[in-house]
């Protein structure tokens, strides 16, 4: 009846899909890149290589979200809470001994047999939609306390799980992406200055008191994560070895710090190495030589590898890439129908957002090491397959966006 | 922009956000701006630093010359055969991997006999018992390369028919430490090995013949203390890099012309880089400084006279004699020869003795009577004795002597074959006969009394001025590092506590006076010359290795004059004429230096007591010091004798002119030689 005159709808975010592909692409180049170095790596099957199975899991992981953009979001919403619990549920199945499987000391992955299922990338998308959900109420309910507090419980019960296996990384990126759905949600301000007030102060002085108080005042915390801190800060470790340390116990410590440090290290002259313009695809001389761990080159340092061999111009690319598809994502968010709508991609996006942060953040030291894959970019079933599943949701919001 | 547009309407907290994605995008671009572009050259070096290796390259030494060009010092080839543990890495990762395979399949095992005996699957914590940790990994890794390592060996042993063997802990140190340098497994091949290996080893993996430059001297022990030796020494030069992770072997000289030329005869060292991947292969090198050969340093020495002078002294004292001579161009200083007996085996400092001979090698060398590495022409003092006496000789012409006076020579009562002289009441006595002597006989027959006599007449001061104007007790600053200045009474020494007695001494040679051969060739080259005295040269110039080379030679400067004696022509005169008729008068008793006519020769020889600090007499030194021809003088030929225990009959003319009558020989036939030559020519 009323012909609106205006150019026709298009039902997905094209731009958005655009730098996804170019992502994907990237992704897959470099896997390649920092997979394939020796003989021993050709001589393998080719669906075993590493960098077909990374192109096998963006297939699955479009073909599911494409399929997942078919239901309405609210449909997916109503799933919200039973998918929140189900996933708390696995948050404690992977912490039990011989359900979770232990791997570099840390419990986070459960054994599929073909598939290790990591149940954080799942609870973090778990999470955005149960809070979306919880978040959508009218706004003046939020004024209230209770409603806050419970907000937060939300947020901090996975939390806590996650944190527990340990897995640092994977938790830190639900603080921000929480609280920013809460501001956007209409929470009022000084609730949220209060705490992040508070987290803040307390933040400080635990800095403080490590970096300058002497070892008796320090507060207690598991030694490899003090570590950590210590390399991020670059402090030397011999500055804390007990009192009454001998020479031997002195090296040993001076070892283990050459050893710790040895990720970041090579990380930063992989980085700083590549200059402007990089060495070259396949020609990055930290990867290839095996100075940076192969370990760690295909999933939480790939950007040290697309760093090296692409240069900053490189670099530049991928943010790029990223910026739009956060900022479509952004978009996506100001034209959603209603606040669930808006609050998820408002979450989806700040939690693309805290994995580049903090990854990029790790490959140049201005973050410590914590373990949070790169989105799209680094290999790994569970980290690809949300990541897609997560702009799947926005491109669902986009789909049933407004009409006006 | 797009995006903004859409969010400035109504949509505050999408702004906001939409800031922080902008301001963590920027604080990451930021970083990335000042690592990879800013700090871009940190990086690289700090890359640099981990994955490349430098190896400094020592360059090729240069040779030493006589002067005629023929060689004295060169180096060899020498072939090692070594493991190249490079290009083995390949055999090692599959030697390894067998291992483990065989590792896992008795692990395997192992998990089955344990659970057939429980009757029951493993836990997992059963099941960590039987994995094999790290260290075991590593251990696995260890002898995996170790296996193929000695496989290797195994077979080179079989082909070479050498017995070979590989000892594992220097072979995992060389492995750890020193990687990227060949492993040597058989040092020094001979050709016949050489031939061997070449035949049999076509798929030469991981082995190969490496080849070291060494030190050679051609002519074994000729000129061995002028030549001086090698030591290992790796370290770098100024101007070159400090580091290097790795030193091919070098050497420096240690004395001799090898260690005062040696910036020379080094050359500088080239570098090379490897890129090494984080196991420490080597991925590639690189060549970035080419070494540059040293120069080759030409002697003033001329082979023949050098030849001539040490058979000479062999063949009348034998290997172990104390002696040195020193043959030197009156013109312009110009040491043509200088030997030094008993000498030492070059070859103990290269390597290339045997066991056996390395042991009697270092048995002569402890031995305190021979030390034969000193150079007895440049570092030992010696006392005079009667050679000294052409000092005190053309002194008192200078003073006014007559050459004509008779002087009485008193018999000694002891003795009345030989004369003697009383200096107060110190008895000095003499080897010749008493009786009436003018100065020419006293020269002949090297009359003490005589030359005590005019000595004293003279006056100390006088003899002491003239020493000095010979620079007797000083430094001939040699560039070998091998002298010591002999010893000089100074005019000061000889107003203090002196008597008639030290100056008697004085003047037979003996007592504080004290010189090298070498310096007293310089003095009577300088009286043959007509009193210059010249700076003893030793090496004639420096020039490049490759004729073709763009550089020129180096011409060091000859005939540097140090001093004139201020002499008259007529003293030099009368004692050249009393020179010569030591050699050829009946009475002379330098006669057996004499050649002919065809060279005239003027001489004079000398016989000093060596006395211990008890003032013992414990044995003789022998002179014999000349000039030649008479007529036109060219050579200067010093030649020394020390023999313990009781004085040789004949003295310094029996001992000494024989050795110089040889190298006058040797002389006359190269001049007879080159004027052949200059006929034919013509």
């Amino acid at each position: 009846m009323f012909s609106t005159g205006t150019t026709p709808r298009e039902a997905f975010d094209r731009l958005q899909i655009a730098a996804l592909v170019g992502l994907m692409f990237i992704g897959t180049a470099f896997v390649f890149s920092a997979t394939m170095v020796n003989d021993l790596a050709a001589t393998q099957p080719w669906y075993d290589q590493t960098w077909v199975r990374q192109i096998v899991w963006y297939v699955l992981g479009f073909g599911v979200a494409a399929a997942m953009c078919l239901l309405d979001y609210h449909t997916l919403a109503r799933w919200a809470f039973v998918a929140y619990w189900a996933m708390i549920l696995c948050l404690v199945a992977v912490l039990v001994p011989h359900v979770g499987s232990m791997r570099f000391g840390a419990r986070r992955w459960i054994d599929l047999g073909f598939f290790q299922f990591q149940p954080s990338e799942f609870a973090k998308l778990a999470f955005i939609l149960a809070t979306a959900n919880f978040l959508s109420r009218p706004p003046d309910e939020l004024k209230q306390p209770v409603i806050f507090w419970k907000g937060i419980g939300l947020m901090l019960l996975p939390f806590a799980l996650i944190l527990k296996e340990p897995d640092l990384g994977s938790a830190l990126v639900l603080l921000p992406t929480g609280l920013v759905m809460m501001l956007v949600a209409g929470t009022p301000r000084r609730y949220l200055f209060n705490l992040i007030g508070t987290v803040g102060l307390l933040a400080t002085l635990f800095v403080v008191d490590l970096k300058f108080l002497p070892t008796r005042w320090q507060v207690p915390m598991q030694e490899y994560q003090r570590d950590r801190l210590l390399i991020y800060f670059g402090r030397n470790y011999t500055d804390f070895a007990p009192p009454g340390a001998t020479q031997a116990e002195l090296q040993r410590l001076r070892q283990k710090q050459a050893d710790d440090g040895y990720n970041i290290r090579q990380a930063l002259i992989s980085v700083g190495s590549g200059g402007l313009v990089g060495k070259g695809w396949r020609q990055g001389t930290q990867n290839a030589l095996g100075y940076l761990p192969r370990a760690v080159a295909h999933n939480d340092f790939i950007f040290s590898v697309i760093a090296e061999e692409e240069g900053f111009v490189g670099s530049v690319v991928v943010i790029a890439l990223y910026a739009v598809v956060l900022f479509t994502g952004l978009r996506i968010a100001g034209q959603a129908r209603d606040r669930l709508g808006k609050l998820v991609a408002v979450g989806v996006v700040t939690l693309i957002f805290s994995h580049v942060f903090i990854n990029i953040g790790m490959n140049i030291r201005i973050m410590p090491v914590t373990g949070v894959p790169l989105p799209l970019l680094s290999y790994g079933g569970s980290s690809v397959l949300c990541s897609l599943f997560a702009v799947g949701l926005l491109q669902n919001i986009h789909i049933h966006r407004k009409g006006y | 922009m797009l995006v903004f547009d859409e969010l400035k309407k109504n949509e505050p907290h999408l702004r906001l956000v939409a800031m922080l994605l902008v301001a963590g995008l920027c604080v990451l671009l930021a970083g990335l701006w000042w690592v990879q572009v800013v700090s871009s050259r940190e990086y690289q070096s700090h890359l640099e630093t981990q994955a490349f290796r430098t190896i400094r390259l020592p360059a090729v030494r240069g040779k030493i010359l006589d002067r005629e060009g023929r060689v004295l010092a060169e180096n060899e080839a020498r072939y090692n055969l070594c493991l190249f543990l490079d290009d083995l890495h390949q055999p090692f990762d599959t030697a390894f991997g067998e291992l483990l395979k065989a590792s896992h399949a008795a692990q395997k095992q192992h998990v089955a006999a344990a659970e057939k005996r429980l009757g029951r699957s493993l836990t997992k914590p059963e099941r960590k018992q039987f994995v094999l940790t790290p260290a075991q990994l590593q251990a696995q890794r260890v002898a995996a390369r170790f296996l193929v390592a000695s496989g290797i060996v195994a077979q080179v042993s079989q082909q070479m028919d050498e017995p070979l063997a590989l000892d594992p802990k220097q072979f995992e140190r060389a492995y750890e430490t020193r990687l990227a340098l060949p492993y040597p497994i058989l040092p020094n091949l001979n050709a016949s090995q050489i031939a061997r290996f070449e035949e049999n080893f076509t798929n030469k993996l991981g082995v190969d013949l490496e080849l070291q430059s060494v030190r050679s001297y051609p002519l074994g022990d000729t000129a061995v203390h002028l030549l001086g030796y090698l030591q290992h020494d790796d370290s770098s030069e100024e101007g070159e890099d400090s580091f290097f992770n790795y030193r091919l072997p070098d050497f420096h000289g240690v004395v001799g012309v090898e260690c005062g030329f040696d910036d020379e005869l080094r050359g500088r060292a080239g570098a090379e880089s490897l890129l090494v991947n984080s196991q420490g292969y080597r991925k590639s090198e690189n060549v970035w400084s080419q070494p540059e050969p040293g120069q080759n340093v030409v002697l003033t020495i001329d082979l023949d006279l050098q030849r001539a002078a040490e058979a000479s002294i062999a063949a009348h004292h034998g290997a172990d004699a104390q002696a040195a001579v020193v043959v030197m161009d009156v013109r312009n200083g110009d040491v043509l020869a200088m030997a030094s007996s008993p000498t030492i085996n070059p070859l103990y400092f290269t390597g290339g003795l045997s066991p056996e001979e390395m042991q009697q090698e270092h048995a002569r060398r402890a031995d305190l009577n021979l030390r034969p590495e000193i150079n007895r022409a440049t570092q030992e003092n010696y006392a005079p004795g009667s050679i000294f006496k052409v000092i005190i000789g053309l002194a008192a012409l200078e003073a006014g002597l007559n050459p004509q006076e008779l002087y009485t020579v008193e018999a000694d009562p002891e003795d009345p074959r030989h004369g003697m002289y009383d200096v107060g009441h110190i008895r000095k006595r003499d080897t010749a006969p008493p009786g009436k002597y003018n100065f020419m006989r006293a020269i002949e027959r090297s009359s003490n009394s005589y030359f005590i006599q005019v000595g004293l007449q003279t006056g100390i001061d006088r003899i002491v001025a003239l020493a000095e104007k010979f620079h007797l007790g000083e430094d001939l600053e040699l560039p070998t590092r091998q002298e010591t200045s002999g010893n000089m009474p100074s005019s000061e020494r000889v107003h203090e506590h002196w008597s008639a007695g030290d100056t008697a001494n004085v003047c037979i040679g003996q007592g504080e006076v004290a010189v090298t051969p070498l310096q007293m060739a310089v003095v009577y080259s300088a009286i043959a010359n007509g009193g210059t005295v010249y700076w003893p040269r030793l090496v004639s110039r420096i020039e490049p290795q490759d004729p073709t080379a763009r550089e020129m030679a180096t011409n060091l400067p000859s005939a540097l004059v140090r001093d004139q004696i201020g002499v008259s022509a007529r003293s030099l005169n009368i004692l050249h004429n009393a020179m010569l008729a030591e050699t050829e008068d009946v009475e002379g008793t330098g006669k057996a230096a004499r050649v002919g006519d065809a060279l005239r020769i003027c001489g004079k020889t000398g016989t000093a007591q060596v006395q211990d600090s008890a003032n013992r007499t414990t044995g003789y030194n022998y002179w014999f010091a000349s000039f030649a021809p008479y007529e036109h003088p060219r050579y200067a030929v010093v030649a020394m004798v020390q023999i313990p225990g009781a004085m040789m009959a004949g003295g310094g003319g029996a001992m000494c002119a024989p050795i110089a009558h040889d190298i006058y020989e040797t002389i006359l036939e190269k001049d007879k030689a080159a004027a052949g030559k200059i006929l034919a020519a013509n």
